[in-house]
């Protein structure tokens, strides 16, 4: 087991090093310098050269590339020239509510999916299963953003049970005072993953339905119900495993989309607010601590496989 | 997938006839059997009417309902369904009209950007699994990484810089979606180059160059022609979530994304013409294109059921 | 006495999304307590279905019909509601399946699965269950049970698998077990364990049993009573005995006579039945085997034979019923000449068409830092020699790398160390377009007819697919090889136009073999050419491989599990165990003179179509399981499984020895005699490293 960790590690290292690399370079090319968003629109080309020399950006790639790593190391993710704050204080005062509407959304979308789709897949071709198959089939064609509108019109501005304007507090705990209000935007990202997870489950369980075992289940006299609690939920959650631990980019990408469409105070919102100010540090860390969220999901989902299917080899 | 326990014996064509020899009558050709499989497939023939019409509605739609897209109309904003059959949003720029520009832009990308990372997926894809080994760890690791990058981030990091029209914004979206297709390819590859039929073209003497023509691309089509559907409902949304972000095509062109944006903004004066038309079609064409690529699988799959 | 369970007029119906498919149809037969009753017949004949019945656990859209009725007992299964069956499924009635590999929960230890029915049906509390668990695993012969009960499914072999599925079944001491093809999917040795398990525990238990295969050999064996199974509807039963020594359904004559037998003059023609069983959405009416029977009249078609006579009396459903099984047969295939072929003027005696010297493979296992640390060893230094127009069949079990040995000798392989001669030319040397030239000599034929095939290219295209790739002709040259080679497998020209989906296994395997022979080459390497096929078509393949061999004079190299189907096409044969060659010999030697154990124990485990000799084999057998071929045992391989092993076998490898005129073996304790031990035997193949030439062989192969 350790050994299998060492080496499932060893991997994951090599990989967000990479991602560091191609992250780095791909800003690196789309903006080489802040000099111009610092200096203002009205900067001389000779006071840019001079500011880029100060700060070293016009040293080559690599060795910018080293001194960012140095600081990475360090834990200093850069300046942000537009806010004039520490990107690290920006991300400690705005990662929790992001992260609540992530996780919470994820917790939501499994509970219902996992169930769901074995649902369907048991009850097959029934009425429940083709209702829920084509309303997963609607929500799946349908962009994060678009629900989230379909959920204002409804719920907000048609049925008036929650207010459309979200709490501007940027603060969890100022967030959850309002929690009614955080409920369209967990509801929004919870639909479109369970739309996706709630086919792969289906599709999974009827696979698992089709093996030997579960017919020798059946032969031994179990009831469906046992035959399905015993044999057929765990090995069909399985695949689940793995697919959840892709998904996590997917999730991540919805949250810019929801924080923008319901105009929340978080991580998101900040992305989108950078790349309209050419803030390419904040860019650049969004980015990072995405793709090693990535990384670190897939390692954690890696071992929850591991750990849960013992065909799974330890060595 | 469809039944539990097969059904005994899945009995032969034409094995009612006494001689080995005697097969069945009809003569089919692979592909037409394919397509026959999947002209019987109703849902996917309701998404090629879904996707027909729309291509009808926004390349022929301009030609039969003429309205003036370039000039904005700021008289006339915002006006309900009545005025035009779906009204006018906040440029006075006609609904029914704007929703054909932007569908064109949609579609076109969304095929443009399919096709490059078809290309490119299955050229890494097939490489990576030819020649496997070393190269093909190190290109799968490549992969691997770029997997872990978010997607929409990176996207809209280029495309708010080089993004603005058709091609570069079908060229950003297809550099960064191949990954998929190449996995894909590759699975496929590895599986197709160690089946019999490959070695017995090797046993022959077949070249390495003749067996990925004869054997393996032809076998491997099938899965990425399948791929492509899916991968043009992905790009349409991509696009959408873009334009969404105001990271979509420039003015004077518009994208369905885009126009959902601006509707956003007016959801809550009420103005519910501006994004429900858009909404919905959008929503049938990426859906179009999901039961097209569900429909081909399966007869593409029923193809080789009794490989 | 009344029989305990009684099937009356057993009709499935199964309905498909555009028919309705009759599996089962007016099926009754009795099953006495303490009985063994054999169900067979070819896939399709409804066998599994019957079976599946019994157990009320039919697949979606199936359902036994009213008019139906199974007694258990006295008691009417039919009708019962799921909650009285559950009742009796697993309790009273249970039931072994064919694959022991996905039969088993993955993700559940063995001791929880063989525990679960006993907690269900005796309500036992979990230690008690687990108790029993432990108590039955022992029964079925799991080495250390107790230990094993954590276990889960993929720590065991396929053998151990099967094992613990039958203590699945008996855990609740059932009054009947259904054991559908309960070995199809294992090694011969283990099918011959498992076997006498299962009729050793009915014994014990005193368990009725019905036994559902498609082997006859497994059932004369094993069952009192024989139901044969033809499309749905039983064409005839009785007992064994009176069965195998006077059939009277032109069916079961047909089948029998259609096995390959290892006592069997392999000059003669086997006994083929023309045609493929009948489409049961849609069964023809009158006799169902009507359409393959060389005895049908106009009342076969259009009128249904019912199954006569008293239920303990011989039953059959047939209006032209024939006495007995049918004599040897006397159509002998017309045996060329070896020099006849390719290479006519060469004096065969002198020199091999095809030698194969010392090959080594090893495939590394795992990836990264483990690579080359651990490597299966499938073929440890194997040689052989083949004349020209002869064929030298290969056999072993599942693992012993014959397989390996033919993609070697084709050059799909590269061999890590040794040659392959063809001629004298080395061709595992070559390279390039040179190794492409001789690719023509040198062809394989398939064992899966499913993949064997481009699915999509058209059966012309396939055939000229190696003219084209070798340069050969015009294409009007090759259109015309292409039908000619239609016309020597057996099919129609029409042939040419379709894709391979269109056809049955056994023309696929046509397609092969045509496809094989296009280049006329030297050599044809058939690998399990004919295991995935029913008997009845199975029989028309070897047909089919003889006479071409007979027309075309090349050679084979046959590989296959079964070692009548090797005796059957070869003249020599050579038996591999965990990649050794342990004996070499023609088929006179290996079936009446084997002189290395493992090769007596593969005799000794294969199910033969005589009831006396096969009751007499019960609990002989080669024991034990095939050890890894990671880390093969020291000295001779096959030691830990020897009944003759003593100690100077784990140390010292066996060189082998002559025993005859190309009779040579591998064993310290042979049993056989071997000739006088001389510096030329010594020299003589048989596997083992530093042996470098196949000279013994080579003239033993020139005296055949």
């Amino acid at each position: 087991m350790t050994g299998y960790l060492i080496r499932r590690l060893g991997t994951a290292i090599i990989v967000v090093l990479g991602i560091i690399l191609v992250t780095f370079l791909m800003l690196h090319i789309v903006a080489p310098s802040p000099a111009q968003t610092v200096l203002g629109p009205k900067a001389t080309p000779a006071a840019i050269s001079a500011w880029n020399h100060t700060n070293g950006f016009d040293r080559p790639w690599y060795s910018q590339f080293g001194t960012y790593l140095n600081n990475l190391l360090h834990g200093n993710l850069g300046w942000s020239y537009k806010l004039n704050q520490t990107v690290d204080s920006l991300f400690k005062e705005k990662a929790p509510l992001s992260g609540f509407l992530s996780l919470t959304s994820l917790v939501v979308a499994i509970a219902v999916a996992l169930p769901l789709g074995i649902f369907q897949a048991v009850k097959r071709n029934s009425f429940g299963d083709v209702s829920a198959t084509t309303l997963a089939f609607v929500f799946y064609s349908m962009p994060v953003f678009l629900v989230a509108l379909l959920l204002i019109q409804v719920f907000a501005l048609s049925l008036g049970w929650v207010d459309a304007n979200v709490p501007q507090d940027q603060s969890l705990s100022g967030a959850l005072a309002h929690f009614k209000d955080l409920i369209l935007p967990i509801v929004a990202l919870a639909t479109t993953a369970v739309a996706s997870y709630s086919r792969y489950q289906r599709s999974s369980s009827l696979d698992v339905l089709a093996q030997d075992y579960i017919k020798v289940a059946r032969a031994k006299g179990l009831s469906e119900r046992l035959v399905f609690s015993r044999h057929l939920v765990r090995n069909a959650s399985l695949p689940m495993i793995t697919l959840i631990g892709l998904s996590l980019p997917v999730l991540i990408g919805g949250n810019v989309l929801i924080e923008y469409a319901f105009n929340i105070n978080g991580l998101g919102l900040m992305f989108v607010n950078a790349l309209s100010n050419d803030d390419y540090n904040v860019l650049m860390a969004y980015t990072l601590i995405t793709a090693i969220l990535t990384v670190i999901g897939n390692l954690v989902a890696d071992v929850c496989l591991t750990l849960s299917d013992p065909r799974i080899k330890l060595v | 997938m469809t039944t539990i326990v097969p059904p005994p014996a899945p009995a032969d064509p034409g094995a009612t006839s006494t001689d080995a020899g005697d097969i069945a009558v009809e003569i089919q050709t692979g592909w037409k059997l394919t397509l026959r499989e999947f002209a019987r497939n109703k849902l996917a023939l309701l998404g090629v009417g879904i996707l027909v019409f729309f291509v009808l509605f926004c390349f022929v739609g301009p030609f039969v309902y003429h309205t003036n897209q370039v000039a904005t109309n700021l008289l006339n904003t915002d006006q309900p369904p009545g005025n035009g059959p779906l009204g006018t949003d906040s440029n006075g720029f006609d609904v029914l009209g704007r929703l054909m520009l932007g569908g064109q832009t949609s579609l076109e990308i969304g095929l443009l950007a399919a096709v490059i990372a078809t290309v490119i997926g299955t050229l890494w894809g097939a490489v990576a699994g030819l020649l496997g080994g070393l190269v093909d760890a190190a290109m799968m690791r490549v992969v691997d990484i770029l997997l872990s990058l978010p997607f929409l981030l990176v996207v809209l990091i280029v495309a708010h810089r080089y993004g603005s029209n058709v091609w570069n914004l079908s060229l950003i979206l297809g550099v960064f979606s191949w990954l998929v297709p190449a996995r894909l390819v590759r699975g496929e590859v590895l599986t197709l180059r160690v089946r019999d039929f490959v070695s017995a073209a090797r046993v022959m003497g077949g070249s390495r160059t003749r067996l990925i023509f004869r054997h393996l691309i032809p076998n491997a089509m099938g899965t990425v022609i399948v791929n492509i559907t899916f991968q043009i409902a992905d790009a349409i949304l991509a696009l959408a979530a873009l334009g969404f972000l105001n990271f979509g095509v420039h003015y004077p062109h518009t994208d369905w994304g885009s126009q959902i944006a601006d509707a956003a903004d007016n959801l809550s004066n009420g103005y519910w013409w501006l994004v429900f038309p858009v909404g919905i079609a959008l929503v049938l064409v990426v859906m179009a294109f999901n039961l097209i690529g569900d429909g081909l699988r399966d007869a593409v799959d029923v193809r080789l059921r009794k490989r | 006495m009344a029989p305990l369970l009684e099937v009356e007029n057993l009709t499935t119906h199964i309905q498909l999304s555009r028919s309705v498919v009759r599996p089962v149809e007016n099926v009754s037969f009795h099953l006495k307590a303490g009985e063994t009753l054999g169900l067979v017949g070819e896939s399709g004949c409804g066998k599994s279905m019957t079976g599946l019945s019994l157990m009320g656990l039919l697949p979606p859209g199936g359902r036994v019909l009213e008019e139906s009725s199974i007694r258990l007992a006295g008691r009417e299964l039919v009708g019962l509601p799921d909650s009285e069956w559950r009742g009796i499924r697993g309790n009273e009635i249970a039931m072994v399946f064919q694959d022991p590999m996905s039969s088993l929960d993955p993700t559940k230890t063995i001791g929880y699965q063989v525990a679960e029915p006993v907690r269900l049906h005796r309500g036992a509390s979990k230690a008690e269950a687990m108790e029993r668990a432990a108590e039955v695993l022992a029964l079925v012969g799991l080495p250390r049970p107790k230990e094993r009960l954590s276990d889960y499914p993929h720590q065991l072999s396929g053998g151990l698998r099967q094992r613990v599925m039958i203590a699945m079944a008996l855990a609740c001491e059932p009054k009947v077990l259904i054991a559908d093809e309960p070995t199809t999917a294992l090694d011969v040795t283990i099918q011959a364990q498992i076997l006498t398990l299962l009729a050793d525990l009915k014994d014990r238990l005193g368990m009725s049993m019905i036994l559902i295969t498609h082997d006859m050999g497994v059932v004369a064996g094993h069952a009192d009573r024989i139901n044969v199974m033809y499309a749905g509807r039983i064409a005839e039963t009785t007992t064994t005995d009176r069965l195998f020594a006077g059939m009277r359904h032109p069916y079961t004559q047909g089948l029998l006579a259609s096995i390959p037998r290892l006592a069997q003059d392999n000059t003669q023609r086997l006994y083929t039945i023309p045609g493929l069983p009948p489409d049961l959405s849609d069964p023809p009416a009158g006799c169902r085997f009507a359409a393959r029977c060389t005895h049908a009249t106009d009342r076969c078609r259009t009128e249904e034979p019912e199954l006569t006579g008293s239920e303990d009396s011989h039953r059959f459903a047939c209006w032209h019923p024939v006495d007995g099984a049918l004599p040897p047969a006397t159509v002998s295939v017309e045996k060329s000449a070896p020099a006849e072929g390719a290479g006519a003027d060469e004096a065969p005696a002198n020199r091999p068409l095809l030698e194969v010297v010392d090959l080594v493979k090893e495939f590394p296992v795992g990836g990264g830092l483990r690579r080359g640390k651990v490597s299966v060893k499938a073929v440890s230094g194997v040689s052989l020699s083949l004349g020209a127009g002869q064929t030298f069949g290969l056999v072993g079990e599942s693992g012993c790398g014959k397989t390996t040995l033919g993609r070697m000798i084709v050059g799909l392989d590269k061999p890590d160390s040794g040659r392959v001669t063809l001629e004298g030319t080395q061709i595992d040397a070559l390279h390039g377009r040179e190794l492409r030239r001789h690719r023509r000599d040198l062809q394989m034929m398939f064992q899966d007819p499913y993949s064997s095939l481009d699915p999509r290219m058209r059966v012309g295209a396939i055939l000229r697919e190696p003219l084209q790739i070798q340069g050969i002709g015009t294409a009007k040259e090759q259109t015309d090889r292409v039908k000619e080679l239609l016309g020597e497998v057996g099919l129609p020209t029409s042939a040419l136009e379709r894709f391979p989906h269109e056809f049955s296994g056994g023309q696929r395997q046509r397609i092969g073999l045509a496809r094989a022979l296009t280049l006329n080459p030297k050599v044809i390497v058939a690998d399990e050419p004919v295991s995935a096929l029913d008997v009845s078509i199975r029989a028309q393949v070897l047909n089919l491989m003889k006479r071409l061999q007979a027309s075309h004079g090349m050679s084979y190299v046959v590989i296959s599990h079964d070692l009548a189907v090797v005796k059957y096409l070869a003249d020599r044969i050579g038996v591999m165990y965990l990649g050794k060659m342990v004996e070499v010999g023609s088929g006179q030697d290996i079936y009446e003179r084997a002189a290395h154990p493992y090769t007596a124990g593969l005799l000794e485990a294969i199910p033969i179509p005589e009831p006396e000799v096969e009751r007499g084999k019960r609990g002989g057998g080669i024991k034990g399981e095939l050890p890894s071929p990671l880390a093969p045992p020291s000295g001779c391989r096959f030691r830990t499984r020897c009944p003759f092993a003593q100690d100077k076998c784990a140390e010292e490898e066996p060189l082998p020895r002559l025993f005859g005129d190309g009779h040579v073996a591998a064993c310290h304790f042979p049993l056989q005699t071997p000739v006088e031990r001389s510096a030329h035997s010594s020299d003589a193949t048989g596997g083992a490293p530093g042996t470098s030439t196949g000279k013994a062989e080579g003239e033993a192969t020139a005296a055949v």
